[in-house]
């Protein structure tokens, strides 16, 4: 019965130079998302590469403010529960009840604006089939070709660029 | 943890608390209902689309408040309190897990799911895997879960009401008992009115109802006993000192692991509610659908950042009531007193009635706002999944809503009776439902959106496992409460390493690798399978009523820019 099972993804995908080769935007444009693989641990498309290393950065950031002070607490329980200069919280405590929900609000956010940027930077553009809901993004997607947010953008991303960023 | 908690379970009457008929709270209460149901009444709906997903038409900020209202049901509003007062640091971890949880739902499978765009989740796990048996697992599950879920609802709408209405008592049923059954016959034919566009109105409105009267009781409680002025979120630090130790210490009630364990639990819970994700398919796209996860967190967080004072407010006016004793005194505080201190705080402060029946009134509202959630997809699970998918293929629109509707009421009368002598406090009870969606519904989302090759033996293997190490420890731990007169658990060393709170923290790797270990050694899944779950990760816009099966079978082979 077993014919295929070796789980190697059968159908070759296209465009994986690694996202190198030109404008992200091309590079979107040229990839055939349906005949990229799909798997967690090994990216097929320069899309979902970049979008994974936010994803992580983000989690072990996660996962260090939620386990991290109650693990400390765990180990050095007396530094941890020192009482802290004039809110009077014991650390611990308020490194869990205040800065576990507050970070977390702060994260999404950060991943929801990392996400339009990632968008705009790949030419992705939601208007078509949105009003502006809004969130208080600078969302705008990619009608300016991706141009926008310079500022924002890492610099390795904009050695990336080889074609001067102009997209359309 | 739940020891403290389950003294006086058999009599389940506050403390101290003012059980009696009270005029302008009860007007409160059930104008509030009646506005609930007028709004349902004017968004009533007949088809099953509208019913189901509100026709997709929800925006960001008015999904993040249904979010909010959906998320926030008497757990948060009262068992929160109640978690945080009996057993300090460890309550903390339901804080945690029922806020950050939002964010690893937001990186991993929001949009995904959005893309994927399937009303339920039975009909997720269905369609990803090809296989009748993986949705009618999964459909039990959601059922089990709305189920589980709402006898803590159940338990804290009975105990509010018990302040508003006092001690109904009729017909041999004790007044906690009698008021079990008039909640629920409310929240039931308040449901069976109104479909999930009815639903979602009041969403918005019962968020609104039910954060301003959590803020209000807050801040006024602080105020005017001078605990605190502009930020009582950071302002009752200053009081923990003259609380008891047991308030603030670390692992005085649990061990690390289990604080671990619980909040895991709680993280993985909320990716695989079905009640949360069916949000993702009100929305108009992926955007809106991440930026409504962040503003709903949001919503949660304002109340979730002033629990923990509120609490602390509480506690100490319980300590300093004359009428009471102590709270880790002996008697220490019962059970069901700290399932409802956000009401007898404002009780004890000496706030007008009214006041009080407001502060009651939004716990009230978390509680309906949550139990019309689960009992929509608790029932939508029978009606779409089981009956018509499995049963009657060619049910009509009209059999679809009557079986939809007669779920409700299914689950309504299940709910009643297990709430009529619950097993554990508000919180516990969600988080045993939580343990079943993180270790059954969440390795099945998770591998189905970002393994392409987790087929159908995989999901169906999976999802037996985490069946069987959720039930297990219910068994061990929750049977004996019934059986036995101590209540103490049949294994002690299991419900240790494996308690049933936290379940998920062994559950999960062990679902993963049987899901991973299986799918690799059985054939791959069929290439359109595939195919749909690579759309799901294509970063390319889609419209706002298409799914990425129709984008696959529709145009995929040819990209509109090639």
């Amino acid at each position: 019965m077993a014919d295929n099972n070796t789980q190697d993804s059968t159908d070759e995908r296209t465009a994986t130079d690694g996202g190198v080769a030109g404008h992200h935007g091309q590079s979107h444009r040229n990839t055939d998302y349906l005949n990229a693989e799909v798997n967690l641990l090994n990216p097929s498309t320069p899309f979902m590469r970049d979008h994974l290393r936010i994803i992580w950065t983000g989690f072990v950031t996660w996962a260090i403010l939620v386990f991290g002070p109650v693990l400390l607490t765990a180990a050095m329980p007396d530094l941890m529960t020192t009482t802290m200069p004039v809110i009077e919280f014991p650390l611990h405590y308020f490194l869990v009840a205040v800065c576990g929900p507050s970070g977390a609000l702060i994260l999404s956010a950060w991943y929801a604006r990392k996400r339009d940027q990632l968008d705009a930077k790949y030419g992705i553009d939601h208007t078509t089939t949105t009003e502006s809901g809004g969130g208080g993004s600078e969302d705008a997607a990619a009608t300016d070709g991706g141009e926008r947010s310079q500022s924002d953008r890492d610099p390795r991303q904009d050695a990336e660029r080889s074609d001067g960023g102009v997209s359309e | 943890m739940t020891g403290t908690a389950t003294v006086l379970q058999s009599e389940l009457l506050p403390q101290g608390m003012d059980v009696s008929f009270k005029l302008a709270p009860a007007i409160l209460v059930l104008g509030m209902l009646g506005t609930f149901l007028l709004i349902g009444f004017v968004f009533r709906v007949a088809d099953t689309e509208d019913m189901w997903v509100a026709g997709r038409s929800i925006g960001n900020i008015e999904n993040g408040m249904a979010i909010g209202a959906n998320w926030m049901s008497a757990a948060s509003y009262l068992g929160m309190a109640a978690l945080i007062a009996l057993s300090g640091f460890y309550g903390l971890a339901f804080v945690v897990g029922w806020t950050t949880g939002y964010f690893i739902l937001l990186i991993f499978m929001a949009a995904q799911m959005r893309r994927f765009g399937k009303y339920t989740a039975p009909d997720f796990v269905g369609d990803r895997f090809n296989s009748d048996s993986a949705r009618a697992i999964a459909a039990i599950t959601t059922f089990l879960i709305a189920f589980v879920y709402a006898i803590g609802q159940a338990r804290g709408m009975a105990l509010v009401g018990l302040y508003i209405f006092g001690d109904l008592g009729f017909a041999g049923f004790s007044g906690y008992q009698a008021m079990v059954i008039f909640m629920m016959t409310i929240t039931v034919g308040y449901l069976t009115l109104s479909g999930m566009l009815g639903a979602t109105k009041n969403m918005a409105v019962q968020y609104v109802i039910l954060i301003s009267a959590f803020l209000a009781g807050m801040y006024v409680v602080g105020w005017t006993q001078g605990y605190s002025t502009v930020l009582p979120q950071i302002e009752y630090g200053m009081l923990l000192s003259e609380l008891g130790n047991e308030f603030t210490e670390p692992f005085a009630n649990s061990s690390p692991y289990l604080w671990i364990a619980t909040c895991f639990s709680l993280v993985v819970g909320t990716c695989g509610l079905p009640h949360v994700l069916v949000r993702f398919y009100t929305v108009e796209n992926e955007r809106t659908a991440r930026w409504s996860t962040v503003t709903g967190l949001f919503f949660i967080c304002l109340l979730y950042l002033g629990a923990p004072a509120y609490t602390a407010f509480g506690t100490r006016l319980y300590d300093l009531n004359s009428a009471t004793g102590t709270t880790y005194g002996d008697p220490g505080m019962s059970g069901s007193t700290a399932d409802v201190l956000v009401v007898i705080a404002a009780q004890f402060a000496n706030l007008p009635q009214w006041f009080v029946g407001l502060v009651a009134a939004g716990g009230i509202a978390a509680a309906i706002a949550t139990t019309a959630g689960l009992f929509i997809t608790g029932s939508s699970a029978v009606s779409h999944d089981i009956y018509t998918n499995l049963i009657n293929e060619d049910a009509t629109q009209r059999q679809q809503i009557l079986v939809g509707r007669l779920g409700i009421i299914a689950l309504g009368v299940l709910t009643t009776l297990a709430a009529l002598d619950p097993a554990a406090p508000i919180a516990a009870l969600v988080s045993y439902a939580f343990s079943l969606a993180g270790a059954v519904l969440f390795p099945m989302f998770f591998l189905g959106l970002w393994w392409e090759n987790t087929n159908r033996e995989g999901a169906l293997a999976g999802m037996l496992t985490g069946l069987t190490i959720w039930v297990i420890p219910m068994i061990n731990e929750v049977v004996p409460t019934y059986t036995t007169s101590t209540g103490d658990p049949f294994v002690p060393v299991l419900a240790q390493w494996v308690p049933a709170i936290g379940s998920a923290l062994v559950a999960v790797p062990i679902v993963f690798a049987v899901t991973i270990g299986v799918s690799a050694m059985t054939d791959e899944p069929p290439i359109e399978t595939k195919r749909v779950v690579r759309q799901c990760h294509s970063p390319e816009p889609m419209g706002q009523q298409q799914a990425a099966e129709d984008v696959v079978t529709d145009g995929g082979e040819t990209p509109a820019d090639d």
